[in-house]
């Protein structure tokens, strides 16, 4: 437990250096060919990190960055990204946690302009678009997941005729009736970006868009409450296909290749995955250390390799069969309007399908 | 009764449950090393009484003093008091021995000096050898012994005893009043004892206070209470009686005439106040009588009658004698001795076992 | 009043108990409940949107408390009054669901039941969506009964069977005397048993939660206001809803409780048996049970093979790679949390929930019934709001220095604080009052009576309390999940990350592995406390 951890912190902040050797732990390397915490003091000791990646991909990028900047993680996994936003929210009074990473910009936005965050703008976040980063660095986004369609291929087979949706509005056709499952729009990030991609796809006429989630409703077997459950779902044979992550879709294609399969719809949306400080943070230069190292390509390699998915860096290869923001059709997707409307429009989703 | 020698004493105490009025004004002093028992029908508020002076209850009004000392801010265990339950609420999880050694362990009475202790008093209420049992594997004579002997080993100078002979079967508890008088007397300690049983009352006591209604009716001597009731309640609760109205035809120095039917009498006069022509009532106990065939010369009032009904008690007999066009308890001792009367027979009654209760 | 004046240390004893309480139940939660403001309540009351989740609520916990309650209601009265074959088993079987987390086992259930479930459709060839009213009802009913089986054994087994005997004697069959003497004799801790399941089946949160879909109740609407919208306002508000029905629950079910008591411990003893039941009965009995705890088995049957087959359903090869990577790094750490937090809170709250109860049961001062309902209080908050409320409150820079979990550990405390405490006030109901003033009345004030003779005549009361404490925290999530860090992550959280990270066989064995520590610890618990697990009452 944790006593002694505090007092080491408090002592380090005070500067007891000889009580940072004694717990630091042995320095890594610099890794070459990225630039890392330039800065003059060195980041050390331990950070907190509240993270909504996926299990497997936590401890293995963890300790890779531990392995490289010598700055240790404490790492407060929780798959559902609502809950570490509202968490961090909660914990305003006494931050307990340094860097909240994963889960997409719509979760640490609002926290941003609750300001909850700490603003940094990483040397290694330059070459990164505007588009997928904070202007004043409160988040910056560092790996992006895109929108796709996973299929169960018997039950595709033998309900549906094999045919693969190849816009989404083949998913209005009544063969699919009862037949999908969408991740529900209210619980998980998934679900809204669904919605907010047919905004888009409309040309923000957000009553087309509630048409056609109005006429999609009777093709929807269930609402999923976790977008990685509707996955099991499938692959189970509960229903025939859902609309669902690429990346995640690919790692249960891997379980068994013949069990599942993914495709892109046409003007699909997307995700950024983001990191950010939080404020009052107790181990600034850790957390800066951190958001450094994602940023670099050794991080996003590991990242695609281990979730499959894409990286904000051009140059870190995507996962073999994972799409790109180049390879699929995108939505024109206004990350800050869906952002800002978020409640608006998950409010008008639930009235338009009569939920409640 | 001089403040010197009341042990305990209750001056002026009501206690009210919500709307009931428990106990109302209450006084009275109970001498030290004397065995005084409040007596009463069930509810009349013996129990609530005798609660205050041990502590689990505070008076609404009115003092509790122990000793000399008033009591009514001393919690519970400093009142020097101990108390026998009716249902003798031993410990359940301790064993005979642990039970009566309690109090001395929570006095910090040490090793040896307790367990000598407890197993005399083990052995002083009879229950030597059985101290290892548990309080189930006794009966109820038993568990009502370990009760009394875990009151007795902490030596307190008053012990609080309610209704503890209720629970048992009529031959047990008649043993077991004789044990407890004896005990008493041994011990030269003061007993509040609690009851409703008059017998009892009046078998054990040094002095009884009856109850009715939260109220004191009469306190007294045994004897007192029995041959001199105040009340026609008090005349009829303390035992079998003889109730008959009469009226004051004559009051003298010390006596009073009365009449009742057709017959008169010179009794002796009550501390009641009376004047003359006023309505009253006659108490006369059964015992008080002598009876005999018809035509039998007696002194005292005579009384001639037929007997009704009869019933053998064991140590006598019960008859109903109808005299004019009233019946009569009365009863005879010693049945065994004399022939089983019938028919026509002769009352005779001595003036002075007619009591007077004016009302 | 006055005796507490004649007696300081029990005053001190009552002030401190009350201040605890006030600090660690009343504060936290007004926290919550004063977040949205008069204002909010209002705005959020007349936007409606709580009518429909209040209806759902209301209406799901009318059907799954009947079914849960009649099942629970077979399942006791066989193991109470028949003399069927198996009943240590059917006892054990009947205990497996309060071990494990909730969520879990709705998990399982979809796997079994549900469109592509091993046996509805493996067996049955049937796909039933089970997403929506009709699943979480049929998945709160079988994850419910066996609650209502315990307290419903518990008020049928007070029942004094001196009585019965005596009906007996008057030659009144086995039926007719349990319709008519047992059955209204046991009326009050029925219907308590049945209000407590309600209650409990009110605030779940983890089965509409998983199958409930576009279902919404009260606890998943201000779980998604929260998580999804980030409104704790009106999240707020719908747990004020929740949190005043459940009260409304309670209030009504410690009246029952409370209104009449048939068996008293006096200090004089006795003990008879049961009168048997017929064979035809006790055969019809063990049917019954059979399949009851059939359904239960297969449930958890499904989680132990899931835990050692490398992908449950599909593919069934057999593996220990799931348990060895539960057991590996920093995985076991959650374990040995759950175990120490649960511990330790479940020693703390019992004896403080006797304690408490001994206080109030017991005492003569005023403002009892208001310390009286702060302590059952915490039974009607959901566990979410009870721990969002102690982030709120307790979650200071210059409480740093007290470790976080003891935070979780005094949550646990408190939060489970009603049962030991009604374990405590009905024990005590059943102690006559004179055992305790016996003691005071051999010299030994209030509180040394309370230590040597409640406390040990209590030891029933203080092992549902124990039990039912270390049960609760073992399985909660909600109540943790706010109050977590790192170095304080417990089993629940652990499986709750697997299970939302898809992986269904590391969840599945963290699972069996929680629920595997949780009964040994209790085992060792009876042991020690020379006692059956009084599991009885536990949820009472
Ligand atoms: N704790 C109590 N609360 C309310 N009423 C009580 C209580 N104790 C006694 N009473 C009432 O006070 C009256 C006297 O009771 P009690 O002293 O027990 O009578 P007794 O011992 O003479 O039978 C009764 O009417 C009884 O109902
Ligand atoms: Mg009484």
């Amino acid at each position: 437990m944790t006593p002694e951890l505090d007092r080491r912190k408090f002592l380090k902040l005070a500067g007891a250096t000889a009580v940072i050797a004694a717990c630091g732990g042995a320095p890594a390397a610099a890794p070459s060919g990225s630039v890392t915490a330039s800065t003059a003091p060195k980041a050390t000791g331990r950070i907190s990190i509240y993270s909504a990646l996926n299990e497997s991909t936590n401890n293995q990028l963890f300790a890779a960055f531990t392995k490289a900047t010598g700055v240790e993680v404490a790492a407060l996994p929780l798959a559902a990204a609502g809950d570490l936003q509202t968490k961090i929210t909660a914990e305003k009074n006494n931050p307990q946690a340094d860097i909240f990473v994963g889960g997409s910009s719509e979760f640490h936005d609002p926290l941003g302009k609750q300001g909850l965050l700490e603003a940094y703008q990483s040397p290694n976040a330059k070459d990164v678009q505007a588009q997928f980063k904070e202007a004043s660095g409160l988040w910056t986004g560092w790996y992006t997941g895109i929108f796709g369609f996973i299929s169960n291929t018997s039950r595709l087979n033998a309900d549906i005729g094999g045919k693969k949706p190849a816009t989404w509005d083949d998913l209005l056709d009544p063969v699919w009736k009862q037949r999908l499952i969408l991740p529900d729009p209210i619980k998980t990030g998934g679900g809204y970006i669904f919605i907010a991609t047919q905004i888009f796809r409309f040309g923000r006429d957000e009553t087309k868009a509630m048409d056609f989630m109005k006429k999609l409703h009777p093709n929807i077997l269930s609402y999923g409450p976790t977008s990685p459950g509707v996955i099991t779902s499938i692959s189970n044979g509960e229903a025939a296909g859902a609309p669902n992550w690429s990346h995640d879709i690919l790692t249960e294609k891997a379980k068994d290749p013949t069990r599942v399969d993914l495709t892109v719809p046409k003007d699909t949306g997307f995700e950024v995955g983001a990191v950010s400080i939080v404020k009052g943070t107790k181990n600034l230069l850790g957390a800066q250390a951190f958001v450094d190292w994602v940023l670099t390509k050794d991080a996003g390699d590991l990242n695609t390799k281990l979730s499959n998915r894409g990286s904000v860096r051009t140059d870190v290869a995507p996962a073999p069969g994972a799409p790109t923001l180049t390879s699929v059709t995108l939505v024109n997707y206004d990350r800050q309007w869906a952002t800002d409307n978020k409640t608006r429009i998950q409010k008008l989703w639930q009235t338009t399908v009569g939920i409640q | 009764m001089s403040p010197e020698t009341a042990h305990v004493r209750v001056s002026h105490v009501t206690k009210r449950f919500g709307g009931v009025t428990a106990v109302d004004d209450v006084s009275f002093e109970v001498p030290k090393g004397s065995f005084a028992t409040l007596l009463g029908p069930s509810g009349c508020g013996k129990t609530t009484t005798l609660r205050m002076i041990a502590g689990f209850y505070d008076p609404d009004l009115g003092d509790i003093e122990i000793g000399g000392r008033r009591v009514n801010n001393l919690p519970v265990h400093r009142r020097g008091t101990a108390m026998v339950f009716q249902d003798y609420a031993l410990f359940p999880h301790m064993t005979v021995r642990d039970n009566v050694a309690y109090g001395l362990r929570v006095a910090h009475v040490s090793g040896p000096d307790r367990t000598r202790r407890v197993d005399e008093t083990l052995a002083f209420v009879g229950l030597g050898g059985l101290g290892d049992r548990w309080p189930n594997q006794l009966s109820g004579g038993q568990q009502q012994r370990v009760a009394v002997a875990r009151a007795l080993v902490i030596q307190p100078q008053v012990l609080l005893l309610d209704e503890p002979l209720s629970n048992l079967d009529a031959k047990l508890r008649e043993q077991l009043r004789v044990e407890m008088r004896i005990l008493q007397r041994r011990l030269g300690m003061t007993f509040v004892y609690v009851t409703h049983d008059q017998e009892e009352a009046l078998s054990l006591s040094d002095w009884i206070a009856v109850m009715n209604a939260g109220k004191v009716e009469q306190a007294g001597a045994p004897w007192e209470i029995y041959y001199h009731p105040r009340t026609a309640f008090l005349a009829d609760f303390v035992g079998a009686v003889n109730l008959v109205p009469a009226q004051v035809t004559n009051l003298a120095d010390g006596t009073a005439t009365v009449s009742f039917g057709r017959h008169r009498a010179e009794v002796r006069r009550p501390e009641a106040s009376l004047r003359a022509g006023q309505d009253v009532r006659l108490c006369v106990r059964p015992e008080s009588f002598t009876i005999a065939p018809e035509g039998t010369v007696a002194s005292g009032i005579s009384l001639p009658g037929t007997i009704v009904r009869r019933a053998f008690l064991g140590d006598t007999m019960r008859y109903w004698v109808k005299v004019d066009d009233r019946e009569w308890i009365v009863d005879q001792p010693d049945p065994g001795g004399s022939a089983t009367l019938d028919g026509p027979v002769s009352l005779s009654l001595r003036p002075d076992r007619v009591h007077v209760i004016a009302e | 009043m006055r005796s507490l004046r004649r007696e300081p240390a029990l005053l001190l004893a009552l002030l401190a108990v009350t201040a605890l309480v006030l600090l660690f139940v009343v504060y936290p939660q007004l926290q919550v409940v004063l977040t949205p403001g008069p204002g909010g309540y209002v705005q959020y009351l007349q936007d409606g949107t709580w009518v429909g989740p209040l209806r759902n609520s209301i209406q799901l916990t009318l059907l799954s408390t009947t079914t849960a309650v009649v099942l629970g209601f077979i399942y006791a009265y066989a193991m109470v009054y028949s003399n069927m074959r198996w009943k240590p088993f059917f006892r054990l079987v009947g205990i497996l669901p309060l071990l494990s987390p909730p969520f879990v086992v709705a998990a399982a259930y979809t796997l079994l039941f549900g469109a592509r479930g091993v046996i509805s459709y493996g067996v049955f060839g049937q796909s039933p969506n089970i997403y929506g009213l009709n699943g979480v009802w049929g998945v709160q009913t079988i994850a419910f009964f066996p609650f209502a089986y315990q307290l419903i054994a518990d008020a049928l087994s007070r029942s004094d069977p001196r009585m019965e005997q005596a009906a007996r004697n008057l030659g009144a069959g086995s039926w007719r005397v349990f319709r008519t003497v047992t059955l209204p004799l046991s009326r009050p801790g029925l219907g308590a048993a049945i209000l407590t399941t309600a209650i409990y089946i009110l605030e779940d949160f983890g089965n509409p939660q998983l199958i409930g879909g576009s279902f919404y109740v009260l606890p998943t609407e201000a779980y998604s206001l929260i998580s999804s919208f980030g409104e704790f306002t009106s999240a707020a508000a719908v747990s004020t809803i929740l949190l005043l029905l459940a009260l409304g629950l309670y209030l009504a079910k410690v009246r029952l409780d409370g209104g009449r008591s048939f068996v008293t411990i006096s200090g004089r003893a006795s003990s008879m048996p049961r009168p048997p039941v017929s064979a035809a009965v006790s055969r019809a009995c063990f049917v019954a049970c059979f399949a009851l705890a059939g359904i239960i088995l297969l449930v958890y049957g499904s989680l132990v093979v899931s835990a050692l087959t490398l992908r449950f359903p599909n593919n069934l090869q057999f593996t220990t790679e799931h348990f060895q990577y539960v057991l590996s790094g920093t995985n076991g750490d959650a374990l040995r949390n759950t175990l120490v937090f649960s511990g330790v809170a479940a020693a703390i709250s019992a004896v403080f929930a006797l304690f408490a109860g001994w206080l109030v049961q017991r005492g003569t001062w005023p403002g009892r019934r208001v310390l009286d309902l702060l302590l059952i209080l915490p039974a009607a908050i959901p566990g979410i709001f009870f721990g969002l409320g102690y982030l709120l409150a307790f979650n200071q820079r210059w409480l740093d220095f007290v470790d976080r979990g003891w935070l979780i550990i005094i949550a646990f405390v408190f939060w489970n604080i009603p049962v030991g405490y009604q374990a405590a006030v009905a024990g005590l109901r059943q102690i006559d009052r004179s055992i305790d003033e016996a003691a005071t009345s051999l010299g030994a004030s209030s509180i040394r009576g309370f230590r040597d003779v409640v406390l040990p005549m209590l030891g029933g009361s203080l092992r549902v309390g124990f039990v039912t404490t270390f049960v609760r925290a073992v399985t909660t999530l909600s109540l943790v999940i706010f109050l977590f860090t790192p170095p304080t992550t417990t089993a629940t959280i652990r499986i709750y990350q697997l299970v939302g990270d898809l992986n269904w066989g590391a969840a599945t064995a963290y699972t069996v592995a929680d629920i595997g520590m949780a009964i040994i610890a209790l085992l060792v618990f009876a042991v020690l406390a020379r006692g059956r697990i009084a599991l009885g009452a536990a949820r009472a």
